[in-house]
């Protein structure tokens, strides 16, 4: 499958900040866009609660422009495309945020986050800004084998990290109860991703990485970053033959566990193709005793137009359902 | 070497990484995602003009002002690393009007203990401190300032192409495995390239 290498954009070194302009204009009842280029909430949190702020590569979208608004995100720093964004801006953004609860600043882990969040909150302690926290966060089993947990990337499961936490920081003044919530949602989820196709990288127009047209390739980072290796492409039922039972031996899931589980569309997947997956999904987690207690089938962090899917599950138990369910406002993850 | 002759460095090592951005784009997208070298060659064209800005072009303020467009203008895990290096020369130098071979030495040391700890990359793991450290370290064994930025040049220059059977430990080149070999690691060639650049430029103490 060919990545296209075609994009309806008008420069490549005005694609961010053309982006954010549209988006913030599509969305303006629930972000605005600040003179220095942040993605704010609209209506700003209540006084005293702990406020989240990401920062990371543009390329990804909805993630994570998507995710400030209410119950979500309060500011997302939006870099180049796959380039994490600078510590100054960073501080930036950490300023932007600060409602008088203190700062977490979330990192889905990769090198880029992780050290330009490191050197922003340096910066932080250099002027005198205090109350600011980092949280390294990760759920990617191909990345890294069991018991280096620490070193596995962040993807398409931090889905359940973003909501969750998002809610839980609304009402919520104590920051290091923010950052321990945020590390049992990430400790309770598993990801794995797969793809079928490359994609082009808006930049350059040249294709991330080369992918015959009958191969497939397991363990797919969010930046077209390859996995665990090629192979030929599978059906639906027998990706996911494949792909469940490692997420599962990871934790491990247990019969008698409730989960949450998302399968995000990497880009050019159909709908079609994510409703034939999760059947089988349903099928194989309803034979281990597995309950899911709510799915989400949708593109909520992408690779451009790469052609795959993460296949995430996230134990909850009854906090964390309370968590789930509690009401959120982004332009790309809204809960009544 | 004086303030003018180190902003005379930056916009030669500016100049040729701008001149080699294809081929470390590349490079990068071997392994990485392909604009390794626009996204240094633009950070560093940052820092010349910044530089050329400077009401008081101090040594402090050049590397200062250099590490601060590699951060906030590169960004990325290159932006951090690269800037770093800088930054922490940056903080020797205080009020240095004057560098001699032996202050550049301590410099480039402290760049690369920075990136060291920043990165917590060892040579061997495929990185840019393959190229570095070799280089620093011949630097300073070098007998006068020209010969010792041809010595870190070559030096570099080996440590780059010492990567290309590497297993990567760091960064996302690590994700390949063995897929990574027969592959240049484009940061620790930006390194040798910036040296090269340094030894071609006209020093003296």
């Amino acid at each position: 499958m060919s990545a296209r290498a075609h994009k309806l954009i008008n420069r490549p070194d005005t694609i961010v900040d053309e982006m954010l302009e549209g988006f913030c204009a599509a969305y303006s009842d629930i972000v605005q866009l600040t003179d220095d280029g942040l993605i704010t909430r609209a209506q700003s949190k209540a006084q005293g609660k702990v406020a989240l702020v990401i920062g990371n590569g543009s390329g990804h979208e909805p993630a994570m422009v998507g995710w400030v608004g209410q119950g979500l995100f309060d500011v997302n720093i939006a870099g180049e495309i796959f380039t994490a964004p600078g510590p100054q801006r960073i501080v930036d953004g950490i300023r932007a945020a600060d409602c008088g609860g203190g700062v977490l600043v979330c990192v889905s882990h990769h090198a880029g986050d992780r050290l330009n969040a490191e050197l922003a909150l340096e910066l932080c302690e250099a002027e005198g800004i205090d109350h600011v926290e980092l949280v390294i966060l990760y759920d990617d089993i191909s990345s890294a084998p069991k018991g280096q947990e620490a070193e596995r990337r962040g993807t398409a499961g931090l889905f359940f990290v973003w909501k969750m936490l998002g809610a839980f920081c609304e009402d919520e003044g104590d920051l290091a109860a923010a950052k321990a919530l945020a590390e049992k949602v990430r400790d309770n989820t598993r990801s794995l991703a797969m793809s079928l196709s490359s994609c082009a990288s808006p930049i350059t127009g040249e294709v991330m990485f080369e992918m015959a047209d009958d191969e497939m390739e397991i363990g797919m980072g969010l930046h077209g970053e390859v996995g665990m290796g090629r192979q030929k492409a599978l059906s639906a039922d027998e990706t996911i033959d494949l792909m469940l039972p490692p997420i599962l031996e990871d934790l491990p899931f247990a019969e008698g566990d409730e989960v949450l589980v998302l399968l995000n569309n990497s880009g050019s997947l159909t709908l079609m193709e994510l409703f034939i997956l999760y059947r089988r999904v349903a099928q194989r987690l309803d034979e281990a005793g597995i309950k899911v207690y709510r799915s989400w089938l949708d593109a909520y962090a992408t690779t451009q137009e790469m052609a795959g899917f993460a296949l995430s599950l996230c134990r909850v138990d009854e906090q964390l359902k309370a968590l789930w369910d509690a009401p959120a406002n982004g332009a790309y993850m809204k809960q009544i | 070497m004086t303030a003018d002759q180190l902003a005379d460095l930056i916009e030669r090592m500016a100049a040729r990484l701008l001149a080699e951005r294809a081929v470390l784009n590349r490079l990068d997208a071997a392994t990485g995602d392909g604009d390794h070298g626009s996204s240094i060659s633009g950070a560093l064209a940052l820092a010349v003009q910044e530089i050329d800005a400077l009401e008081e072009p101090s040594p402090q303020a050049i590397w200062l002002t250099t590490a601060q467009a590699l951060l906030n203008g590169m960004g990325g895990a290159s932006g951090a690393i690269f800037g770093t290096f800088f930054l922490k020369g940056a903080a020797r130098l205080q009020d240095a009007q004057r560098i001699s071979q032996v202050d550049m030495a301590a410099l480039l040391e402290a760049g690369l203990a920075g990136v060291q700890a920043r990165g917590r990359a060892q040579v061997g793991d495929k990185t840019m401190v393959d190229a570095l450290a070799p280089a620093v370290a011949a630097f300073a064994a070098a007998a006068d300032f020209p010969s010792a930025w041809r010595a870190a040049a070559d030096a570099a220059a080996a440590g780059a192409e010492s990567t290309r059977d590497m297993l990567a430990r760091q960064g996302r080149a690590k994700y390949l495995g063995e897929r990574a070999i027969g592959h240049v690691d484009p940061g620790a060639t930006t390194i040798a390239l910036m040296f090269a650049a340094a030894a071609d430029t006209h020093t003296a103490e």
